[in-house]
């Protein structure tokens, strides 16, 4: 097993691939990607090019066929399936294009489970709500909230129980540009403050200049560094 | 917090609630079936019990159970035979002796009736059994009840009605005394005109039935919950077997049946002849034993006997097999109201498979899932028992208010197995939903639309 400090999550040599025979679609081929810590990175890409899967498969959602992921130099790629939720409950928090807030429980609640999961008291939840200006509509559920406020308390569910890594996939995607740039800034802001290292995958020009790196991607492979 | 499960419960409030009443109308299937089947037949057995006898005298051949049985089966001879049994029991040696000990049970029959103040009537020659002339004369049993039982129906439905001596009648009682009224023909007048009318010698042909009102032979006694069921009070008459009887009075529900006639109105009208009885309830002489008794009884060879208590453990034989059919039904019943939570739940899992998929993203574990799908579960189930318990309560009293005569005896051993029915049923329902919603795939749920 190889540690490296310099590097919190390191994809090496990634392939993976959907379907069999003629239509088998390979996705990543031979991937390389290193994200150095409290970087706030950004994946861009055409559609279909593999950065979803790159996502899933760093957050340790999805298997690869070939290579390894490694979090803090240590290969997890090939851990159990229990042993991946572990460390997602601990080091990992998700961001989601369609927010995927769980409909029957209020925002407040939604961050609260998120905590639970994880064994976590709700301690800090009524501030992490106000800092994300959601605390006014917290004990309302997702369907009565509007979709920059929803988004807001997707943000405050991933980032919650403090991960070292936050993940976001097209997080302003289902947002107009004034509440997209209202989550940019608060994901530029949870970068700074908290020094957490955030992942995102995203189409749009505007939010990648949010981050402190770009890369690209195209037919399954890094190809640019910006 | 509220949790997941509950959050889910509430969310989906008609789903929920028919998952529920599912469950609810199995419980109270359960526990209201076995209350009405086995309680039914527990107040009979409490009624039988309840007499103040040791033990129930019969025809050998009648068997081993007598849940049964009515009609005239045994005459005053075997009366005689009882009341001849002593402690010093021996077995015959000759004929000589025999005729000495028919004289003697003859005498111990009129002996009987005399406390009882009957007159004694004429035996029928048959040779009762057994007592030596030199054994000390201690009676096995100080008092012989013989009962007339038949079937007749008396409003909708069909009762036992049981002819006895009205001096005999507390002994079927037991501790049931009268709520209003007074025995039925309490001078035995009937039986005294009988047996006067049958020791003149004429070639009269009468109808014994047509006498019977002029002699107060049509008068009966119900208990309380008869004469709730038929409106009767003191006073009311009753048709029953093609004739009507008045009511003279109203015993405390928990005697021996529901009516009681004059015995020798019973053998005129069920039998069409005197002397002959279904059974004998008899007590034992005090210091006597059981066994001892029991014995004697069945050496006679004619006779046997069982104890007034062993009637319960018949009765559960006899309809034994009511009762698999009972619980296959409420097995049936359970099955299907799990099968509808499992699809329930199934159909829950299917929906929200994206709901678990963020679980998982979040990290939860397999176990979180299960448990999650299994509180589930257990919180409509759970709920559903207690209303089903609820409801069975409520259908018991329903029950007994329709069909006043049905005993439904709910017991906490049914409430127990229903609650626990619900538990194991809720557990194993939601165990496949749950192993589905563990294998469910992040990334295509999380992806769904």
């Amino acid at each position: 097993m190889t540690r490296s400090n310099d590097y919190i999550l390191e994809a090496r040599g990634l392939h993976k691939s959907f379907g069999s025979g003629p239509a088998r679609v390979h996705v990543l081929r031979g991937l390389d990607l290193h994200v150095h810590r409290g970087e706030f990175l950004a994946i861009m890409g055409p559609s279909g090019c593999g950065k979803s899967t790159l996502l899933h498969v760093m957050g340790l959602m999805a298997r690869t066929d070939e290579g390894s992921v490694c979090i803090d130099g240590a290969d997890v790629s090939q851990l159990g399936e229990s042993h991946q939720a572990e460390i997602r409950r601990r080091q990992i928090g998700f961001i989601f294009q369609r927010f995927n807030l769980i409909s029957v429980l209020s925002g407040y609640d939604n961050v609260k489970l998120s905590l639970a999961i994880r064994g976590l008291g709700s301690e800090g939840v009524q501030e992490l709500l106000q800092s994300m200006d959601v605390a006014g509509v917290a004990f309302r559920k997702p369907g009565q909230l509007s979709i920059g406020q929803q988004q807001r308390l997707a943000v405050a569910r991933g980032i919650a129980h403090n991960p070292a890594i936050l993940l976001a996939d097209e997080p302003t995607g289902s947002l107009d540009s004034a509440n997209a740039t209202e989550l940019l800034g608060l994901l530029s802001r949870t970068n700074q403050e908290r020094g957490q290292t955030i992942v995102m995958i995203t189409h749009s020009d505007e939010a990648a200049r949010a981050a402190s790196r770009v890369v690209h991607m195209r037919d399954g492979r890094i190809f640019e560094h910006a | 917090m509220l949790p997941l499960p509950l959050a889910n419960i509430l969310h989906h409030k008609l789903r929920s609630a028919l998952a529920m009443l599912g469950v609810a109308i199995a419980v109270c299937m359960l526990v209201t079936l076995s209350g009405l089947s086995r309680g039914s037949l527990e107040e009979i057995a409490d009624r039988w019990q309840a007499v103040d006898a040791d033990m129930i005298v019969y025809p050998a051949t009648w068997g081993e159970n007598i849940t049964t049985v009515s009609g005239g089966g045994m005459g005053d001879a075997d009366i005689s035979r009882i009341l001849a049994l002593t402690a010093a029991e021996k077995p015959p040696a000759t004929a000589a002796s025999q005729q000495g000990v028919a004289s003697a049970g003859d005498a111990a029959l009129d002996a009987n009736r005399t406390v009882t103040g009957e007159t004694p009537v004429e035996h029928m020659g048959e040779t009762p059994m057994l007592r030596t002339a030199s054994a000390p004369a201690k009676p096995l049993f100080e008092r012989v009840v013989p009962v007339f039982i038949y079937q007749v129906a008396i409003g909708k439905d069909r009762h036992n009605v049981v002819g006895v001596r009205p001096e005999d009648l507390p002994i079927l009682l037991g501790k049931n005394g009268f709520d209003a009224g007074r025995v039925f023909d309490p001078q035995n007048s009937f039986a005294q005109w009988v047996t006067q009318r049958l020791a003149k010698q004429s070639d009269e042909v009468i109808d014994l039935s047509d006498e019977l009102a002029k002699h107060g032979g049509l008068e009966m006694v119900i208990d309380s919950r008869l004469a709730r069921v038929i409106k009767a009070k003191v006073g009311s008459n009753i048709h029953a077997a093609g004739h009507d009887f008045t009511v003279t009075g109203i015993v405390h529900e928990g005697g021996l049946a529901r009516g009681f006639i004059a015995l020798d109105s019973a053998e005129v009208l069920f039998n069409g002849r005197l002397g002959r009885y279904t059974l004998l309830f008899a007590k034992l002489t005090p210091g006597v034993e059981m066994g001892q008794a029991m014995q004697a009884v069945r050496a006679t060879k004619r006779l046997t006997a069982v104890g007034t208590s062993e009637y319960r453990g018949m009765l559960q034989q006899q309809f034994g097999v009511m009762y698999t059919y009972v619980d296959l039904v409420n097995l049936i019943t359970l099955i299907v109201a799990f099968l509808f939570i499992l699809v329930t739940l199934y159909t829950m899992v299917i929906q929200r498979t994206r709901e678990i998929a963020i679980l998982k993203s979040m990290g939860a574990s397999r176990g979180y899932i299960l448990r999650g799908v299994v509180a589930e579960s257990l919180l409509l189930t759970c709920i559903g028992a207690a209303a089903g318990i609820g409801m069975s309560f409520g259908a018991g009293w329903l029950i007994e208010r329709v069909k006043p005569l049905l005993t439904v005896t709910i017991t906490p051993h049914w409430l127990v197995i229903g609650a626990a029915a619900a538990i194991v049923g809720g557990t194993v329902s939601a165990l496949y939903p749950a192993w589905c919603a563990m294998r469910v795939d992040v990334i295509e749920a999380i992806n769904l639309e």
